[in-house]
């Protein structure tokens, strides 16, 4: 069973990671706009939104049940289980017993059940396609990020994503050119899963009013606003946990930890800023052709399991 | 009681409330009555039965059988227990729900049907339990019989097509099954099991006798390409019969394939391959099982071709264990099996509710269609929570019980791809991408069945108007969907029990597997998993949003109902409301070849058909020839014999006198000579 000191380790990083969401997603906004050269809003106004929202009457379709009320909170909490279980901060993973990659890949099914099914409990049928679209992003995805994580995991010796990224933070890996490409196969996987331009299926604010969010209002959008925005932070961070690790505390002590922190923060930072780059350069793909796209991962990650095969 | 009795008592039960139920039957309430009542009793027994023999020791009764090859042998060792055990449970479950469901047959001999789901439930006891070949071929075919009387209990065209597809496809398996248990009987000189275990056969005998049975029960079992019955046959039956059917009938062909691979061949020495083919056939019928459950509108045949890409999971985890026991390695061994075990549990479980679910929901709005449905979940609350429960343990969330069997079956493929040969390697990754494949197509598929079902607003008057399912049933499913929490929050307590059984069953030390509340897959692994932490971690922080939540709620106005959802401005319509059709389209776009191969299976069939329709013709056309060649040549002589007869007898009493005088004459000449 985990110590007390990991335990709070896990609760305090959940925590931090939720409070600072917003920032996070405040910043891909900031960002967008000077790539367009807007002035936008500050990287503050995501605060200001849920703060506004909260305050709102809360308005429910006439067909909506059970799944379409608790979403929101179950959304919350499994993203905050997958936040005790992440090495976000630490090589190691603050609560093991949370921290494998299977557990960590199911954690992200569970989200994406209630998250679909609360697009179809709510009648509208804009939500019901973008619950359809959510659920085949998820199908087209989930293969090429276990294949990557597999690899990587055989190459580590353990499913455990704390062991994973620190065999490859010590050079511990049996073959570089394996995990560099089972690492830009999950790169692409999780580009998917934030659900940014060109992929944002189910999402699409144009397309399909926002898909299963469509009906949700006041204090729900904004605990689902909320959520999404933990969820890119997560998922970004899952990725730096497995492949960019380094520079993360090795062992629990205040010092490490802060020096964890703060390379965690550039470390965001920058990929971020990647990923704003490629958002604001591309159009949306058409749903139809993105198997075209999900194959590339998929042959990323093969080539990636070729390569450990034979011990490239 | 000795586990043996408390078998005894349960097969003396069900006996007599099958008779009871077929004697009563101009009397359905008593009839149903009494057959509830002796099969709940039965049941309980039963479970008595498998769950003291879980671990152990073996206990056996041998009988002398009416011939010398036939002993009467049963043994209840920990494998055959979980299966009584599991039979038990989901028996027990049905009775107390076709306590109100048989209404719906009301008028339609509810007694026969009480004597078929004895006949059934007993016959399966005794095909776990039998220690010799020719008893279990007897109960097998007693248990297909049963059941194939229960698919064919509409007495419509479409049940009685199903049922004799299932009827053949049983019989092609049990041939193969007969085969493979000669060839070894040949061997071994008897037809005891407890003989053919200890003979060693040549390795191409061996390799044939697993290909036979792997076939034979693979049959059963309904795994691709030999599925073809499955998703016509369980539909067709009574919702608890297909409860039964899909929850465990299914499960003996996979218990069938461990016997002959792992216990009956267990002298010598598995081979590689045979766990690499298991594997295959399992990576297989996962994948393609789901993605024909999806394009699926009918609730009881999605959840039928559910039931094949299950036995695809399980399948995974046996083949692991035959893999582990081929390469040596005894921990992965037990691993892989323990996880095809509690993945059989689970799944009988989670099916067994499902399927009960898809039956109070039949009940209440009388079509199958889940187009017709929508809206439940406000009428039927219990039955939907429960088939929510349900759907999430199908699809492998955490911390539910599917969850923890897909959890110990990817390790046991980490574990086999970490340290075995060159073909492992290869094989065992992908079977892990397989079934991460399978595990986000059967989230889709469920979010779209509990979606179209219980979400949303109703799409028919039927649906509208539905009320709660008779308090029997709703008994039935939510003592099922308490299991699945109970299967994936004990799991630390539980896998050990299992991989004892696993170990038990290979002949091989047991190995670490849980270790307070964490689960362990082997003392070596590195990784832990803690399904009832996760559940604690889920409950405590939800909280936190609802305190957010509460926060603000001072300030704001009471929450209220729109008139309408937003439908860019036009005015909603039911019409508008997503259908399971529409909702499945992308995957059946994105997926064409998988739904070709399908096409091609369904070709196949046909020829079948069509050749016994051949066939049919060919014994027409034989059946006249002995007419043709021995009887018309007769019958013609008889009759232009008698035509010349009539000539001579003319009628003309003149000829008549005349063939006297010939005849005088023809006398005085001999006398006279």
């Amino acid at each position: 069973m985990p110590t007390l000191s990991h335990l709070l380790l896990a609760l305090g990083q959940a925590l931090l990671l939720f409070a600072a969401a917003p920032l996070v997603s405040g910043l891909s906004r900031f960002e967008r706009a000077k790539m367009h050269t807007r002035h936008g809003p500050g990287i503050f106004q995501d605060y200001r939104d849920i703060a506004k929202l909260l305050k709102r009457q809360d308005i429910t379709p006439p067909d909506a049940g059970g799944v379409f009320r608790v979403m929101p909170i179950v959304m919350l909490a499994t993203l905050f289980v997958i936040a005790t279980g992440l090495p976000i901060f630490t090589r190691f993973t603050p609560l093991a017993a949370v921290g494998d990659l299977i557990t960590i890949v199911y954690l992200f099914a569970l989200l994406r059940f209630f998250f679909s099914l609360s697009g179809i409990d709510s009648g509208s049928s804009f939500a019901g396609i973008g619950a359809s679209r959510e659920l085949t992003m998820g199908v087209l995805v989930e293969p090429i990020m276990m294949l990557a994580l597999f690899v990587a995991a055989l190459l580590a010796g353990s499913t455990n994503l704390g062991a994973i990224g620190t065999a490859i933070a010590d050079g511990e890996v049996r073959s570089a050119a394996a995990t560099v490409l089972a690492g830009c196969a999950f790169a692409f996987a999780i580009y998917i899963e934030l659900g940014k331009l060109p992929y944002d299926m189910a999402e699409a604010e144009q397309e399909l009013q926002e898909g299963p969010l469509t009906e949700y209002s006041g204090p729900s959008l904004a605990l689902v606003k909320w959520a999404m925005a933990l969820k890119q932070t997560l998922v970004m961070g899952w990725f730096i946990a497995v492949f960019l690790p380094f520079g993360s505390a090795t062992e629990l002590s205040a010092g490490g930890l802060l020096v964890g922190l703060i390379v965690f923060v550039v470390k965001l930072f920058v990929l971020f800023g990647l990923v704003a780059i490629v958002e604001n350069s591309v159009a949306r793909a058409r749903f139809r052709l993105t198997p075209q796209h999900s194959w590339l991962g998929v042959g990323a990650a093969s080539l990636a399991f070729v390569f450990f095969l034979v011990g490239l | 009681m000795t586990p043996l009795e408390f078998l005894g008592l349960s097969l003396a039960l069900s006996l007599i409330g099958a008779f009871a139920s077929l004697i009563l039957g101009r009397s359905e309430t008593l009839a149903s009555g009494i057959a509830s009542v002796a099969g709940v009793l039965a049941a309980a027994s039963g479970l008595g039965a498998g769950l003291l023999s879980l671990t152990g020791p073996v206990s056996t009764l041998a009988l002398d059988g009416p011939y010398p090859f036939a002993h009467f042998v049963l043994r209840l060792d920990p494998l055959a227990g979980l299966m009584v055990a599991v039979i038990s449970l989901l028996s027990l479950v049905a009775w107390i729900y076709g306590l109100a469901y048989v209404r719906e047959y009301s008028g339609r001999g509810v007694g026969g049907m009480g004597f078929f789901m004895h006949l059934f439930i007993a016959s399966m006891m005794l095909v776990v339990t039998a220690d010799n070949a020719f008893w279990f071929l007897i109960f097998f075919e007693m248990m297909s019989l049963a059941s194939y009387f229960l698919v064919i209990f509409d007495e419509d065209k479409n049940a009685v097509g199903a049922g004799f597809l299932y009827f053949f496809v049983a019989h092609a398996g049990s041939v193969l099954i007969m085969a493979a248990f000669f060839l070894l009987a040949n061997a071994a000189g008897s037809f005891d099991f407890e003989a053919f275990r200890h003979v060693s056969l040549s390795a191409p005998m061996a390799s044939t006798v697993f290909v036979l049975g792997f076939l034979g029960f693979g049959a059963k079992a309904g795994m691709i390409p030999l599925h073809i019955w499955l998703p016509k046959a369980h539909p067709a039956a009574p919702s608890h019969a297909s409860a039964l059917m899909s929850g465990v009938m299914i499960k003996i062909g996979i218990f069938g394939i461990v016997k002959v691979a792992l216990d009956l061949l267990g002298g010598g020495q598995p081979m590689l391959w045979w766990g690499v083919l298991v594997l295959a056939f399992g990576a297989v019928s996962s994948v393609l099982g789901v993605v024909y459950a999806l394009a699926e509108h009918d609730i009881k045949k999605l959840l039928a071709y559910h039931s094949v890409e299950n036995i695809g999971i399980i399948l995974l985890g046996v083949g692991t264990g035959m893999i582990g026991l081929a390469e040596g390695q005894p921990v992965l061994a037990v691993l892989g099996l323990m996880a095809g075990l509690y993945h059989l549990v689970n799944h009988a479980v989670f099916k067994g509710l499902l399927f009960l679910g898809a039956g109070s929901v039949i009940f209440r709005v009388h079509t199958k269609d889940m187009e017709e449905m929508g809206g439940l979940a406000k009428t039927m609350p219990w039955t939907a929570l429960s088939f929510l429960v349900g759907a999430l343990a199908i699809s492998a969330i955490p911390p539910l019980n599917g969850f923890v069997s897909e959890w110990y079956t990817y390790q046991g493929l980490f574990a086999a791809a970490l340290s075995g040969s060159f073909l492992v390697q290869f094989a065992t990754p992908i079977a892990a991408v397989m079934l991460a494949l399978t595990g986000a197509l059967a989230v889709m598929c469920f979010v779209k069945a509990y979606g179209v079902i219980f979400a949303g607003p109703s799409r028919s008057a039927h649906a509208a108007h539905a009320t709660e399912a008779p308090a029997p049933m709703v008994t039935g499913m939510v003592v099922l969907a308490l299991a699945c929490v109970c299967l994936g929050l004990a799991a630390p307590w539980i896998a050990p029990v299992i991989g004892g059984i696993a170990s038990a069953t290979l002949g091989l030390p047991t190995t670490t597997l849980a270790d307070g509340a964490l689960l362990i897959p082997g003392a070596a692994s590195t990784t832990v998993l803690s399904t009832p932490l996760i559940a604690i971690l889920l409950l405590a922080l939800a909280t936190l949003p609802i305190v957010v939540k509460a926060m603000f709620s001072g300030t704001r106005i009471a929450r209220r109902r729109s008139d309408a959802p937003w439908a860019a401005g036009y005015l909603p319509d039911i019409r508008m409301a997503l259908t399971a059709k529409s909702f499945a389209q992308p995957i059946r776009m994105f997926f064409v070849p998988l739904y070709a191969v399908r096409k091609s299976v369904a070709g196949a069939w046909s020829h079948i058909t069509i050749g016994f329709e051949n066939f049919v013709c060919l014994a027409r056309r034989t059946e006249p020839w002995a007419d043709t060649r021995f009887v018309d040549p007769v019958t013609r002589g008889v009759t232009v014999t008698g035509r010349w007869m009539q000539v001579i007898q003319g009628g003309d009493f003149r000829i008549y006198c005349l063939y006297i005088v010939g005849a005088l004459i023809v006398l005085l000449a001999v006398a006279a000579h």
